[in-house]
């Protein structure tokens, strides 16, 4: 699964709403999803993808949800470049 | 109604130990936020920085027998209760030890312990604990404490409203008086909220803000937490003149409301509520209002609902009032917040000074209110409000006048 399909999936699941309704352009606010929902939704995706995710790329009012599987992509290519050998 | 003065106010933050010294760095716009001390570099996510309690020596104040059963929310209440009481010159012999009531504010309780206690048993996989964490961590240790300090035998507890506790306290020491239940109160609020744990639950919910406080201002990202006390002497007025007293300023009224909304996100109406209420009920018009201590947070969504809380309570007298936020002083103390922004408030009455809200860098079309921007004002005041907006949606506003 890409990182969208499953960004997509853990909000779906979390917001209580059809997954087909999630669009790349959407905010979390547009999604119904506001406030603590917000921040639950973005601990979920930290949890899940194992990044941490900046203040500054969890803005749920004005950043589309495109712009957090962009954050988490980030996250994760930087995860990766910093993992020594032995991490396997 | 019986009339209500303040005789006696101390207070301990990161801008000092005392209200002289607090009021001061108020009045200069000094910041008590930098990075946190207290904990180890490199364990906190976001910034790490705090308004720490800074150069205190807990033995400057308490003896070795009294020491180990205060944690620092009781620690920081004794000084600030201490504080009041001499300013005030009262005493507690005889019957006004039971007429004399004592309501403290904490959000939290003893943190320090329970983080102590707690990284003993789990990291440390310690099998005993220590015999006194119950007493220090009990939410109504800072009332106990200063009710065995100073023999004061009347109704003493604590309130607990997150941010809004101070001022929650404060309302309940003043219906106590008023009702006629007794004739003094010591009232206020104490936090002692910077630990490894409390400060990563508060980053967990992506409130902090990296840089600094910045209430009202375009560019702000969230509150920075502060601790410490404020602890008010309040006696009523016949009182207070027969005993001669100082009066620092007269205790209005008093507004509370709930907002039975969002546990987290805040309500215009709810505020307002508080605001229209507590003018209300200090027989206050809108006008008369100078200056108002805001709750201003920093974060996105206080300020925002804030500013047209107050549009709402205070209708075109809104765009005349003095409105400023202390946080980026003191920081977000919490339950304490309400006990030391009232030092503010206090200060502004007495000396004509209102103190400004630093960090801020230009205006946000969402708060469109005269916030004293980083320069403190010259400007009399005749009488003031102190706002206190809690998680969970619970509100309480204080009005105090200038001394009779």
């Amino acid at each position: 699964m890409s990182t969208q399909q499953e960004t997509f999936d853990i909000i779906a699941k979390q917001a209580k709403i059809d997954i087909a309704t999630i669009k790349p352009e959407s905010t979390l606010k547009d999604l119904g999803v506001a406030s603590l929902d917000a921040i639950e939704v973005i601990f979920d995706l930290e949890e899940h993808f194992g990044v941490n995710l900046p203040n500054e790329d969890t803005n749920f009012e004005s950043d589309t949800v495109g712009h957090l599987v962009d954050a988490i992509d980030r996250q994760l290519a930087l995860k990766s470049s910093t993992q020594t050998p032995s991490d396997g | 109604m019986r009339r209500i003065v303040i005789t006696g106010a101390g207070a301990i933050c990161a801008l000092g130990h005392d209200v002289p010294t607090i009021w001061k760095g108020m009045t200069e716009g000094r910041t008590g936020i930098g990075p946190v001390q207290r904990i180890e570099p490199g364990l906190l996510r976001n910034g790490g920085i705090a308004a720490e309690v800074r150069d205190y020596d807990p033995s400057s104040y308490f003896d070795s027998a009294r020491l180990p059963l205060l944690d620092l929310v009781s620690q920081y209440a004794l000084v600030a209760a201490g504080e009041a009481i001499r300013q005030s010159g009262i005493g507690f012999e005889g019957e006004r030890a039971a007429r004399t009531a004592i309501v403290i504010g904490t959000g939290a309780g003893g943190e320090t312990t329970r983080d102590e206690q707690y990284e003993r048993l789990y990291r440390e996989g310690a099998n005993r604990l220590h015999p006194l964490g119950i007493v220090r961590m009990m939410t109504n240790a800072p009332a106990s404490h200063v009710s065995m300090m100073h023999g004061i035998t009347g109704p003493a507890f604590s309130v607990s409203s997150a941010c809004a506790s101070a001022n929650h306290a404060f309302a309940q020491a003043v219906m106590m008086i008023r009702s006629g239940l007794v004739d003094t109160a010591l009232a206020g609020g104490s936090e002692a909220c910077i630990t490894l744990g409390s400060m990563r639950a508060w980053e967990a919910m992506r409130v902090l803000a990296p840089d600094t406080c910045r209430p009202f201002s375009s560019g702000r990202r969230g509150i920075v937490l502060g601790e410490g006390a404020g602890m008010y002497v309040l006696e009523t007025l016949e009182l207070a003149q027969q005993r001669g007293a100082t009066i620092l300023a007269e205790v209005a009224g008093c507004g509370m409301s709930s907002d039975a909304g969002d546990i987290a996100a805040p309500s215009e109406l709810g505020a307002a509520a508080a605001i229209s209420t507590a003018l209300r009920d200090a027989g206050m018009l809108p006008a008369e209002v100078d200056y108002i201590n805001a709750h201003g947070t920093g974060t996105m969504a206080n300020d925002s609902t804030e500013t047209r809380a107050i549009h709402r309570g205070f209708g075109e007298h809104a765009r005349a009032l003095a409105i400023s936020s202390t946080k980026p002083m003191h920081g977000h103390a919490l339950g304490a917040a309400g006990a030391l922004e009232l030092v503010a408030v206090l200060g502004a009455l007495r000396d004509g000074v209102v103190p400004p809200t630093l960090g801020y860098l230009g205006p946000d079309p969402a708060c469109d209110l005269d916030y004293v921007p980083n320069q403190a004002r010259v400007m009399p005041v005749r009488a003031g409000l102190s706002n206190s907006f809690a998680f969970g949606g619970l509100n309480a506003v204080v009005a105090l006048r200038r001394a009779p």
